[in-house]
């Protein structure tokens, strides 16, 4: 349970005793961690071990039923402007990307931006190419072609769309980055681009919490957390995961999921 | 510039500019103490057991009416609907010709309302129910006829041609074949058609072929609000409840049409449709008997007066122009009205839970409270004209797309809506670029085939806010002129047989590019 009389010190992102349920089973039960500004955290766990919703408690989508989301050291707004803005740093990288599909690229990227434009800006942006500068440095930073601006975003194909997805989470200037199994369903050269990119921006002040199903692509990260049934299973820097622990996450997953964490123990 | 997806939705509120400018000019004093007390009566109906037993009775007659006429179009547009099919023809007899025939004879009765059907025929027959049910089941038949036989023509021709190869004769393999195939589609229509029909039966009595509507019209014109209200609550309820029964049936066999058909199921829920279908004949009997149909009192014609000479000259020389422009712009403005200002609406109301739910009631009262009502509730603070005739209609119809628009925003997925509300989007500019741009194109179809309904719907205002041909053919009709009155059914029928040839074209370009 957080301390009121303790301000928390400015971690990019933190989570206290976090409790999420389920149908069955509580989908996160006592999740506790921190990271901090320039970390790089990879999550991983066998499928139904709470990744996806511990990312959603982080982005503020899914409000946990117990425990406590610390955003740069605030607790949830509790004003909508508050909220918005507390929104605002927070990039999510979606699994299904949830680019707008009738939309050009241009008003994509832009649709970043919404947070901070108001109405005349976000409207205007339907109609015409607005902020076309920017829009071409992003595309060009994830080395795609400026010209692809103009092109609505049906007639892109897979690994553009993970690219303007990327350009559109990079312009929205988060300092939290978020993404859900990003690699899932990439070629194995485009999931390494990917990837590369992801934690090349990463870098301090911003922070990054990436889930992967698959435990073969560490390398790069600062720490890993294992999940497993909901609780944090381990939580420790890249280099000391050994195989014993990772056969130990992935192990029995089907036959250990009643007993509730089996094995499992807190950090 | 060119607007994208999410504006073009609300590009048809521009309307809404010329239109608040023209307002001022229009109140008049007066009226706005009456409006208020009728609004107040909302909360107090009269709740008089003679009010209710009125009110009642005349609720049973509207179902009853509208049931009648649905059944009976129903009937009719499905034998129409084949006998217009070119698949049916060709089948047969070899020959697709006469399916056009009959395509282009039942363009004539579906391009005019109901209400001029029941006026006429009202001024045939003398006033009797059969003629509220006669005057719905024409222009639905052939509306149906035109649905099933698109529908037949539609369908895989391969498990007919199977069928015709192994030496099926052509009555039996046509049933077998394409039978199965087109009962979602004419389902999930008929279920649409029964909610058309209460509101058609609710506006019939209006005009005084009975139920309902006379009661609304009397009280309204007589200022009995609380008793207005005890009607509008019932068939409020009615209406809503018919809404989500037909909704529910329409999840239950509608949806494996449209789905991969588990085995067993369609038998199951074939015969569940058939028990239904079934068990609605006695009900119809029954209802035809309480409600005293009788379909020998349809042979009795009234003689008609005889038309003078020089009917003709003063039938020409009506001020044809003006009449049809004053109906395009009444119908541009409802229209524009309608499709544009139920998007405009729900994204007003985006951030508040309650926004919805008070959007909703308001659109229910829209669909059941028939134009020429709302038309004259603004008579009491609006002078009459084209714009109070297009706010009259314009509600009307924004009751319906708005339905519309909320059954498809809830329908499409909210990944992209999710993901600009986390990256700090407002609600409102979430729903506008998250939703709007994947539902805008279909919406706008359905707009531009409902544009073309208004278009036919113009004379029901018409008849009471005074403008375009509506207004002229109350005045034909009340004078008997049956010169003028052929001339203006003429009107009306080309005028809407252009708007849903555009109608049809628009909706093609904006399907074709989605």
């Amino acid at each position: 349970m957080p301390n009121a009389a303790h301000p928390p010190s400015t971690a990019v992102l933190e989570l206290r005793g976090v409790r999420v349920e389920g149908r069955r089973a509580p989908r996160l039960d006592g999740v506790t961690l921190r990271v901090d500004a320039g970390e790089r955290v990879a999550l991983i766990g066998p499928s139904g071990a709470g990744k996806s919703s511990l990312l959603a408690v982080a982005n503020g989508l899914l409000e946990p039923t117990a425990g406590t989301v610390w955003w740069e050291g605030c607790p949830r707004a509790r004003s909508r402007q508050g909220r918005r803005l507390q929104q605002a740093r927070i990039g999510t990288l979606w699994q299904d990307l949830r680019l707008i599909e009738q939309l050009t690229v241009q008003q994509n990227l832009n649709a970043a931006c919404l947070a901070r434009w108001g109405w005349p800006k976000a409207v205007l942006n339907l109609l015409m190419p607005l902020d076309t500068p920017a829009c071409r440095q992003a595309l060009r930073q994830m080395d795609l072609d400026p010209a692809l601006l103009e092109q609505p975003v049906s007639a892109l194909s897979g690994g553009q769309r993970q690219r303007v997805a990327m350009a559109r989470l990079l312009r929205q200037e988060p300092l939290l980055l978020l993404a859900d199994e990003p690699l899932a369903s990439l070629d194995p050269r485009l999931a390494a681009e990917l990837l590369a990119l992801l934690l090349e921006q990463a870098r301090a002040p911003r922070a990054l919490v990436l889930s992967l199903h698959r435990p073969d692509l560490l390398a790069g990260f600062d720490r890993v957390i294992g999940l497993r049934n909901g609780r944090i299973a381990f939580d420790q820097s890249a280099e000391a995961i050994n195989a014993g622990q990772l056969q130990a996450l992935y192990g029995q997953a089907e036959n250990s999921q009643d007993l509730n964490g089996e094995g499992a123990a807190l950090p | 510039m060119r607007p994208a997806p999410p504006l073009l939705l609300l590009l048809p509120a521009l309307v809404l500019v010329p239109v608040l400018l023209q307002l001022p000019a229009l109140i008049h004093g007066g009226g706005w103490e009456l409006i208020g007390q009728f609004l107040l009566a909302a909360l107090q109906p009269s709740l008089d057991p003679l009010v209710l037993r009125s009110v009642l009775t005349g609720l049973g007659v509207t179902t009853g009416m509208a049931l009648l006429g649905w059944a009976l179009s129903l009937l009719v547009g499905l034998v129409l609907g084949g006998a217009s099919s070119r698949v049916l023809w060709r089948t047969v007899t070899g020959h697709e010709a006469p399916a056009c025939v009959m395509r282009r004879a039942l363009a004539i009765p579906r391009s005019i309302h109901e209400l001029i059907w029941g006026l006429l025929l009202l001024q045939l027959l003398g006033q009797q129910p059969a003629v509220a049910v006669l005057a719905i089941a024409i222009p639905y038949g052939a509306l149906v006829a035109r649905v099933v036989s698109d529908l037949l023509d539609a369908l895989p021709p391969h498990s007919l041609e199977a069928l015709r190869a192994g030496g099926a004769p052509a009555p039996a393999a046509l049933l077998t074949a394409l039978g199965p195939a087109l009962l979602p589609g004419v389902v999930s229509y008929g279920g649409y058609r029964l909610e058309c029909a209460l509101r058609s039966a609710t506006l019939l009595g209006v005009f005084g072929l009975g139920g309902l509507g006379n009661e609304l019209l009397l009280t309204l014109q007589s200022l009995q609000f609380r008793e207005l209200w005890s009607s509008l609550w019932l068939l409020l309820a009615v209406m809503l409840t018919l809404e989500a029964a037909i909704a529910a049936l329409r999840r239950r066999w509608g949806m494996p049409g449209r789905f991969g058909l588990r085995g067993g199921q369609v038998g199951r829920r074939g015969r569940e449709l058939v028990l239904v279908g079934l068990g609605l004949v006695p009900v119809l009997i029954l209802v035809a008997q309480a409600l005293a149909v009788d379909p020998r009192a349809l042979l009795h014609w009234q003689s008609l007066p005889a038309l003078t000479a020089n009917g003709w000259g003063a039938a020409l020389a009506l001020p044809w122009p003006g009449l049809i422009l004053s109906t395009l712009v009444l119908t541009l403005l409802a229209a524009g009205l309608a499709v544009g200002v139920a998007p405009l609406l729900l994204l007003l109301v985006a951030p508040w839970w309650w926004g919805r739910l008070l959007l909703q009631l308001s659109w229910a009262f829209g669909r059941l409270w028939p134009p020429p009502l709302t038309a004259l509730l603004l008579l009491f603070v609006l002078k009459p004209g084209v714009i109070t005739a297009a706010l009259a209609l314009g509600f009307h119809n924004l009751g319906i797309l708005g339905r519309l628009l909320l059954e498809g925003a809830e329908a499409t997925p909210d990944a992209s809506e999710q993901a600009l509300r986390c990256s700090g989007s407002g609600a409102r500019l979430a729903l506008l670029y998250g939703r709007y741009s994947s539902l805008a194109r279909s919406y706008l179809a359905y707009g531009a085939y409902r544009a073309d309904v208004i278009l036919r719907e113009t004379v029901v205002v018409g008849l009471v806010a005074g403008s375009g041909l509506g207004a002229q053919l109350r005045e034909s009709l009340s004078s008997f002129a049956w010169d003028q009155l052929l001339l203006l059914l003429v009107a009306y029928a080309v005028l809407t047989l252009v708007g849903e040839d555009l109608s049809d074209r628009g909706r093609r370009r904006l399907l074709a590019t989605a």
